[in-house]
């Protein structure tokens, strides 16, 4: 009964979703007022509409209802009322049905705000921004739906599954589900899907601005790109949320020790985001200078178009992958929409070539300008880095016939040269002004930070003589970081020195004065932390692995893991444990007990491993069960040494911390920058 | 006439347009080519991998010379491992795929590891690094991977003694998983 008004209310979502990108487009295009308020209020209808389906299988999951197939495969009774509800997003057919649900949300949003500013626009961003919904839902009414049920045809060895009830079927009603994937019960999974939808659903308001401004013919003023900055600062921080989520996640669960592997499910998610940060940077651009118009344009499509491809290929499968991948039938539709997506925008892109011209040319190769450029280029240089080797393995098997995949040594290869410059560029284009600077005054800013990080990595290098390779990265990481340092420094002592304020409250006072620049700092302060942890990965980890009795040690990297007994009980959620007891010491000084564990879920009889970990801010000893004999006399296990990993997970953190404050608007601000645009006085600052 | 109408100084000059419409072809081309590849990759995943029927033949040639054919083997239950140097998961399973080995050595089981695009140099590092003991060989032109279609690795095909594929495990194993599936396939009665 519920699980019919679920569908019947996804079944109107989905007329009212193509009823109002066909009527928004319809009064564009003959401006017809009366046309676009009916599609605006069909499109504002959809996402209370697509809420009701949502409620229904979130109430589904939590009631136990097994005789729906959903329910039935993700969920079961031994697991959590809080873990149920999140299987939500623990299967295919409920993610898309989530991710169609937070659309409509974001549509709704704008649809709301912003509709007396940008009057012009409006019937084409709902044009845009309704199409993509409608087809998602469409997904979800068609291709995976989440209210199929289970049904029992007599003499069959396997369930059917089907809306409607078959002939000669019975319904059926299991008396358990088989639970959601044990390797997704860890709390980077849980958030590391809504996460990771809301910055590819966020991206979809940006991009449905870009696209209107476009076909109006208003691409020439920027005025869209003011309306979406902070959706596109939103939907960025969401992206890099989930890839730090699901980097610790992969540490967590997947047990290798690392936190990337350059798969193509990673990339895929890697991909956009990439295009996402250089868009961020080039729409400044615009908005300071009325440069790099066409720029924009092609990231921001290019930006959509990839988190389409990353959900393509990692929901199809068309790209093999270590991971194992769950195949459906969402492929041909995906791959029809993926096309429409990319040659509809670069057409429109192409129509509109001539109207966004630059307003300004660069006067000089030192300013701020220049740098800007040049980090556009580097970004989109790994990003195409990264896509050539995601997809060369098909490429390599049509053309030659043999599947030649590039493993990580390729990427690390590749794209580390670029990465070094970005991270390089980030402490020193904040330092550059605009339009030209003078490379001697440059040199007076940069020498005391220079000198700093020269001094800082002498005494890391002295620390780590063994690794000269290292030595590189950690003192560009260093200078970077001091560069950054210096620019809160300056502001703060100028405050200090003209209006007398203690250095607390004029840290406080700087920042709040100017939340985009100072959270733009503070974000770039994340990303050096994170790229020292990429830094410990790559070049300190150490690691050891042996089959070792009781009372035997392991011994890597100084640290040394004597091997006590072997414990088995029982656990929540239906699992068996046996779990490890290791005394981990350092050069002979005991520090604590590490217990390494191997949880065994008997229903989906699929065993998980849990790392015993001792994490300090300088290095994770990180130690891995692996085997044992039946008589629990010896066990193997693998133990790896990680330096500065924690760097990743403080960074991502300040990284959020940087987004709010940029976020974080003033009004009266906004409204004025707005009424300078409008106006056609772009501001020079 | 020293002034010109406006329109004909925003008119790009002809090599820019030509530039321009070369730019567009090329693009254009770059997009359609990248969705014809999709395509075809879409259309051969969606066979996805084997796993019932007769498991296709093959002979391999492993790192020390010796050649193994599987329908040599039949009466005997084959695990078939896709495996590569630089796959993190595969690093996962390796421990507990030797151990398995070892304890079911001399009873009618054969382990054939298959490395797929890989490097010699670093598969005999991997080999040597988790003193792997049974047959070993590379994928020369990735021909095996192609007739059981694997999607990555690790992937393991069980072959049941009379040659028939009984199923393939995608992503790493863990105990006691691949113990449980030689079990099975050692109690089938053969011939």
């Amino acid at each position: 009964m519920l699980a019919d008004i679920g569908l019947i209310s996804l079944t109107i979502a989905f007329l009212f979703g193509l009823y109002a990108t066909i009527a928004s487009a319809y009064g564009g295009w003959r401006a017809r007022t009366d046309w676009v308020e009916s599609a605006r209020n069909a499109a504002l209808l959809v996402f209370p509409l697509l809420t009701i389906p949502v409620i229904v299988i979130v109430y589904s999951l939590y009631k136990f209802d097994f005789s729906l197939a959903y329910v039935y495969d993700v969920s079961s009774r031994a697991m959590s009322p809080f873990l149920r509800v999140t299987a939500l997003w623990g299967g295919q057919q409920g993610s898309v049905l989530f991710w169609a649900w937070l659309m409509a949300a974001f549509v709704g949003i704008v649809l709301l705000r912003k509709w007396e500013r940008d009057r012009e626009l409006m019937p084409w961003v709902t044009f845009v921004a309704m199409l993509t919904t409608a087809f998602f839902v469409g997904v979800v009414l068609f291709i995976t739906n989440p209210f199929v049920r289970l049904w029992h045809v007599p003499g069959a060895t396997e369930l059917t599954q089907a809306f409607f009830q078959p002939a000669n079927a019975m319904p059926y009603l299991p008396e358990d589900g088989n639970g959601l994937n044990p390797l997704l019960r860890h709390f980077g999974m849980i958030g590391h899907p809504p996460t990771t939808y809301l910055g590819f659903t966020g991206f979809v308001i940006p991009f449905a601005f870009a696209i209107a401004a476009l076909i109006t013919g208003q691409s020439r003023h920027d005025e869209w790109i003011i309306t979406t900055r902070r959706w596109t600062l939103f939907a960025w921080i969401f992206l890099s949320i989930g890839l730090v989520l699901g980097g610790r996640w992969a540490y967590d669960v997947l047990g290798w020790g690392g936190f990337w592997g350059w798969d193509p499910v990673e990339n895929a998610m890697l991909m956009p985001w990439l295009t996402g940060t250089a868009f961020l940077h080039s729409v400044m651009m615009t908005e300071k200078r009325g440069m790099m118009k066409r720029w924009n344009m092609a990231l921001i499509i290019l930006t959509y178009s990839l988190s389409l491809f990353g959900t393509f290929i990692t929901r199809t499968g068309v790209i093999s992958s270590v991971h194992a991948f769950s195949k459906t039938a969402l492929g041909p539709a995906f791959f029809a929409f993926i096309g429409l997506t990319f040659l509809g925008s670069l057409t429109i892109l192409y129509l509109r070539w001539d109207t966004l011209k630059s307003e300004h040319s660069l006067e000089s190769f030192i300013s701020r300008e220049a740098a800007f450029v040049l980090q556009n280029m580097l970004f989109v240089a790994v990003t195409f880095a990264v896509f050539w080797g995601t997809v060369f393995p098909l490429l390599s098997e049509l053309v030659t016939g043999t599947k030649i995949t590039v493993g990580p040594p390729y990427f690390q290869r590749v794209t580390g040269p670029l990465f070094f410059v970005l991270v390089l560029l980030m402490g020193v284009v904040p330092l550059l002004t605009w339009r030209k600077h003078a490379a001697r005054s440059l040199g007076k800013t940069i020498w005391i930070p220079f000198l700093a990080s020269l001094g800082m990595t002498a005494i890391w290098g002295f620390a780590h003589r063994m690794h000269p390779g290292s030595i590189f990265g950690l003192w560009l990481v260093t200078l970077t970081l001091s560069l950054i340092l210096a620019e809160f420094w300056k502001g703060i002592q100028a405050r200090h020195a003209t209006r007398g304020e203690n250095f607390l409250s004029a840290l406080f006072n700087l920042i709040s004065r100017n939340h985009r620049r100072y959270g733009g700092y503070i974000i770039h302060l994340g990303v050096v932390l994170i790229a020292m942890g990429v830094i410990g990965d790559a070049y300190f980890k150490q690691e050891t692995q042996g089959t070792v009795s009781q009372g035997e040690v392991l011994s890597v990297g100084g640290y040394q893991l004597e091997f006590q007994k072997l414990l088995a009980y029982p656990g929540s959620d239906g699992r068996e444990i046996v779990e490890a007891v290791l005394d981990l010491s350092q050069n002979g000084k005991p520090i604590r007990t590490l217990n390494p564990r191997r949880d065994y879920f008997v229903v989906q009889e699929q065993p998980v491993t849990v790392p015993g970990v001792y994490s300090t801010p300088g290095v994770d000893v990180y130690a891995m069960l692996v085997g044992w004999d039946s008589s629990g006399s010896s066990a193997t296990f693998k133990i790896y040494v990680n330096s500065l990993i924690n760097w990743v997970w403080i960074g991502g953190f300040v990284m959020i911390l940087g987004t709010l404050i940029a976020t974080w608007s003033n009004p009266a601000q906004r409204e004025a920058t707005y009424v300078l645009k409008r106006e056609g006085l772009t501001s020079q600052a | 006439m020293s002034q010109l109408p406006i329109n004909e100084l925003e008119e790009p000059s002809p090599p820019a347009r030509g530039r321009k419409k070369i730019g567009i072809i090329v693009t254009f081309a770059c997009i359609l080519a990248l969705l014809g590849l999709l395509a075809w990759g879409l259309r051969k995943v969606q066979a996805g991998p084997l796993s019932t029927g007769m498991a296709p033949d093959f002979t391999i040639t492993d790192f020390d010379g010796t050649t193994v054919t599987l329908s040599e083997l039949r009466g005997q239950v084959v695990i078939i491992n896709f495996w590569a140097s630089w796959c993190p998961p595969c690093r996962e399973e390796a421990a507990y795929l030797e151990a398995t080995w070892r304890k079911y050595e001399g009873r009618g089981v054969v382990f054939v590891g298959v490395d797929w695009v890989d490097t010699e140099k670093e598969a005999l590092a991997y080999i040597d690094e988790f003193d792997i003991t049974y047959l070993n060989g590379p994928d020369i032109g990735t021909r095996i991977a192609q007739d059981y279609n694997i999607q990555g690795v690790p992937e393991t095909f069980y072959v049941a003694k009379n040659g028939e594929l009984r199923g393939v495990h995608i992503g790493p194993l863990q105990s006691p998983q691949l113990d449980e599936k030689i079990e099975e396939l050692l109690a089938e009665q053969y011939p």
